[in-house]
């Protein structure tokens, strides 16, 4: 069974061949290339990865994503994005789609009501044809909702229930205001004690095509690695969902310095001890390739 | 005090809940029902801030300090139709631990899924749901598995589905009907695919241990509490 990185990130220097976005974090002479995760990769046996597009949403801010697609097609699959407010997501959706490798497209807001006590019409959302487009089209969809925003899931979800949702980075949901880089250039995403996403996300598991990460685990927890603050979440996900939906990752490169691509490799067993070997083996690779249609090596 | 019968004595010994049809009712339940609007309109645009800033879970919300917002959310602390029964079944050493006074949207999914609060060993927890509204099948209604209260029970697997669950009864019924149950038991909130938010107060009572509750828990209210029996119930005196 392959072992796979089921989301994670590469950029180049923004150039005019290869333009993106810049940050702080990421700015324009800063590269994480495809070559430097496969070495990285190699050296823990990891045989395939997800690439998510960062740095920007137009078709010309995918080219490198695009490119490292062509050159490694066995070796990744790719997630894209959509430009907010694009007047014409399905076009933009199937011009990146169109024998590339991107499978799917990453969100965290879908446009309905902010209040759940409010009337829900589902069509009315502004993800809705984004959805419809998934649905019609049969890309997967890359979620990492907001807040304000989980609550409009499950209409999403009934409505479409032939498109192939990942919940990103353990289910759950950033706060406005509560994301920031740490010391290491990671992002840190603070939460309650509580973990209030037991009562939204995690209810989706009821939706036999919601998956989840098993990863982030960095941005989230008040400890150092193995994180076992985190231990619960697991257990709690492990619980709902069934080892058969979560897929493991390592959200590369942000994980390169502290704690290392290497200690991540292991993160499940330190954090779901009890797990068969099957049910392990599912979630480090077998899962994605399953239901994200990895090619054969 | 209104003590439990012994038929109700013998319901709670193998089921582990009793349900108190128009345990409230009359003028006490409309200034129930009016307390609990007037605050929870009054307070939902901060839940609404504090859900986008991830302070908050989005499916229900409870109203902050209720205890300090109006005094009937007090009285229902003691009210006399489950009192003696939440008296008896602690050998007379009951406590509070709080209330919550919840709001929960329809939605597709029930907020919760099926567990119990607390394990065997922890000291004779007790809940009681009070609906504020009337709850109809399919409305959120409380669910409970009878007798899984028990440590020889189960085990309980926790169903994808709410009314997968085995051996489970559901609990609609009218406003001011009031459900007591043995937190150690299995329960949940049904599904609500109704158009109506379900309104309930659950208050969450345990058999008093030493430390549980300090005396400031409850202070700000310590001018309703006169009574020996209300300041040992709030742990005023602790």
């Amino acid at each position: 069974m392959p072992r796979i990185d089921s989301h994670l990130h590469v950029f180049t220097k923004a150039t005019p061949e290869y333009p993106r976005e810049t940050t702080p974090v990421c700015p324009a002479e800063r590269e994480e290339s495809a070559e430097k995760l496969l070495d990285v990769m190699a050296e823990h046996q990891i045989d395939q990865a997800v690439l998510v597009q960062m740095g920007g949403a137009s078709i010309e801010n995918h080219r490198y994503l695009l490119q490292c697609l062509k050159e490694y097609p066995n070796r990744f699959l790719g997630i894209g994005l959509v430009p907010e407010g694009h007047p014409n997501p399905a076009e933009h959706m199937a011009e990146l789609t169109d024998n590339t490798g991107i499978i799917g497209f990453r969100f965290s807001t879908f446009g309905g009501p902010r209040d759940i006590f409010a009337k829900m019409d589902v069509r009315k959302f502004a993800a809705y044809p984004i959805w419809k487009c998934a649905a019609e089209r049969d890309y997967v969809l890359w979620l990492y909702p907001n807040a304000i925003n989980a609550h409009l899931l499950p209409y999403l979800i009934q409505e479409f229930p032939q498109v192939r949702v990942v919940l990103n980075h353990l289910a759950a949901c950033p706060g406005k205001g509560k994301f920031s880089w740490d010391e290491f250039g990671r992002p840190q995403i603070q939460v309650t004690g509580y973990n209030l996403f037991m009562h939204t996300t995690y209810r989706l598991a009821r939706f036999e095509n919601v998956n989840v990460h098993l990863s982030g685990q960095y941005a989230f927890s008040r400890e150092e690695f193995p994180y076992k603050d985190l231990a619960g979440w697991h257990r709690g996900l492990l619980g709902g969902f069934g080892a058969k939906r979560l897929m493991w990752a390592t959200d590369f490169p942000w994980i390169l310095e502290e704690p290392g691509y290497g200690k991540l490799t292991t993160v499940i067993e330190e954090l779901i001890p009890n797990l068969s070997e099957a049910e392990l083996a599912g979630i480090m690779g077998g899962n994605a390739k399953r239901i994200l249609r990895f090619p054969d090596l | 005090m209104i003590l439990p019968t012994p038929e109700q004595k013998a319901q709670w010994e193998k089921e582990g809940y009793l349900v108190f049809e128009n345990a409230i009712q009359g003028e006490d339940l409309k200034r129930l029902q009016n307390a609990f609007d007037y605050w929870a309109d009054a307070c939902k645009a901060e839940w609404l801030d504090r859900v986008e800033a991830g302070d908050a879970a989005a499916t229900f919300y409870d109203i902050p300090n209720p205890l300090e917002k109006d005094p009937i959310f007090i009285d229902i602390i003691d009210y006399p139709s489950y009192y003696g029964a939440l008296m008896e079944f602690t050998d007379h050493e009951l406590i509070l631990l709080g209330p919550q006074v919840r709001t929960v949207a329809p939605w597709p999914v029930s907020y919760t899924g099926w567990h119990p609060d607390v394990g065997y060993d922890n000291p004779l927890h007790i809940k009681v749901q009070i609906y504020v509204n009337d709850v109809e099948p399919g409305g959120g209604e409380f669910g409970f598995v009878p007798g899984s209260h028990k440590p020889d029970s189960g085990p309980y697997a926790r169903p994808m589905r709410q009314e997968s669950m085995t051996g489970h009864k559901t609990f609609p019924g009218k406003a001011g009907t009031a459900i007591m149950f043995n937190s150690c038991g299995w329960h949940v909130s049904m599904d609500n695919h109704s158009d109506t938010p379900r309104k309930s107060i659950i208050l969450i009572y345990e058999k008093r241990t030493p430390g549980r509750i300090g005396p400031e828990q409850f202070a700000a209210i310590s001018e309703y509490c006169q009574t020996p029996e209300r300041r040992a119930l709030f742990s005023l005196d602790s």
